[in-house]
């Protein structure tokens, strides 16, 4: 048995079945808070706990599909390239709208984290947990973090964007397809796009867009606020 | 040699991971890779010295196919899973709270921004 699953193809396939039946449970729901992601993630860590197969022998299939995070993240240019017309429309609000957003996002999680008493270690983890978590994961391994509670930050930023989208631009009365997407992708990176993506063509458009410009700004940005 | 055509978009696009790796390490600065990746092949895209058909497939099917690949490091937190718990409720309010200053900050931006825009517009053709 241990031979099986310490075998990178075994990781591999359990990571894959499991997000088709994420996807399959999604649509059979649909619900919002039915999140592929979410669920392959339960069924996933409920077959190790199950069959007592530690986490060591997951991550050697694992890590493989890990290795893609990078090369996905780059072929983001190409989402962003195919909406230049977009973009060359909305240069200048996309460019400030996901400068405010970051400025927003970084203070509040600095002025949040030290209200609730929380340490250095804590805030340079969740620093940069607005942003994709490729990226989020090197600025907290830059500061001294623990990527695990990156991981966590960006996950909770995410599904709740997912979940929050329609919500968010009733609350605070936003009507413009534009700021809608630059809002989502500001706030809640790929996993809050792929919900924008849904709602209009426009919104998940300005989505992609924004969630590079907030990266970028974040980078640029964060160093200052730790 | 079209089955040969999706390994060597993949080729293509790994190898320019591999560029943007390189820049990384000697920027003084630091910039993930991936970032820098991203626009490398945003730069080669608009310079044309890459044509969205050398890359599209493949892009394509990682692109629709995202989520998929954050599955190992999420699938990790269990290794931390005592720490996540012993703070759940201040990650939560930490997030949300950061979420809608996030989302109100940028959306409000971009109407702020598309309304001067506007005004600076109208000004010019009276």
């Amino acid at each position: 048995m241990l031979e099986i699953v310490n075998s990178p193809l075994f990781g591999i396939s359990l990571s894959v079945f499991a997000f088709q039946a994420g996807l399959f449970i999604n649509k059979k729901l649909k619900n919002p808070l039915a999140n592929p992601l979410v669920i392959a993630m339960l069924l996933i860590i409920a077959v190790l706990l199950l069959f007592d197969i530690p986490l060591d022998a997951y991550e050697e299939g694992s890590s493989v599909i890990y290795m893609f995070i990078t090369p996905v993240t780059a072929v983001l240019a190409l989402s962003i390239y195919r909406q230049r017309d977009v973009l060359r429309q909305a240069f200048f609000p996309v460019v400030l709208g996901t400068l405010a957003g970051a400025l927003a996002a970084l203070s509040s999680v600095v002025v949040t984290c030290n209200l609730l008493g929380l340490d250095r270690t804590i805030l340079a983890s969740l620093l940069s947990k607005s942003v994709t978590t490729p990226i989020a994961i090197a600025l907290t391994e830059q500061f001294g973090g623990l990527p695990a509670l990156t991981i966590a930050s960006t996950l909770i930023s995410g599904v709740a964007g997912n979940l929050l989208a329609p919500v968010l631009a009733k609350l605070f009365g936003i009507k413009d397809a534009v700021a809608h997407g630059v809002g989502i992708g500001a706030c809640s990176h790929a996993l809050g796009t792929s919900k924008a993506l849904e709602i209009g063509g426009v919104q998940g458009a300005m989505s992609s867009i924004s969630l590079s410009f907030s990266a970028l700004w974040t980078v640029l940005l964060a160093p200052l606020f730790f | 040699m079209a089955s040969m055509k999706y390994l060597i978009q993949l080729a293509l696009i790994f190898g320019l991971c591999l560029v943007g790796d390189v820049i990384s390490l000697v920027l003084p600065f630091t910039l993930p890779s991936s970032v820098i990746s991203m626009l490398l092949i945003l730069v080669l895209l608009f310079s044309g010295l890459l044509k969205e058909h050398s890359i599209a497939e493949s892009a394509d099917f990682m692109l629709k196919n995202m989520t998929f690949f954050f599955i190992p490091p999420v699938v990790g937190i269990l290794r931390y899973s005592s720490l996540v718990q012993s703070i759940w409720w201040q990650l939560l309010v930490v997030n949300l709270i950061s979420l809608f200053a996030c989302f109100a900050a940028s959306s409000w931006t971009v109407v702020l921004v598309q309304f001067v825009q506007k005004k600076i517009g109208e000004k010019q053709h009276a």
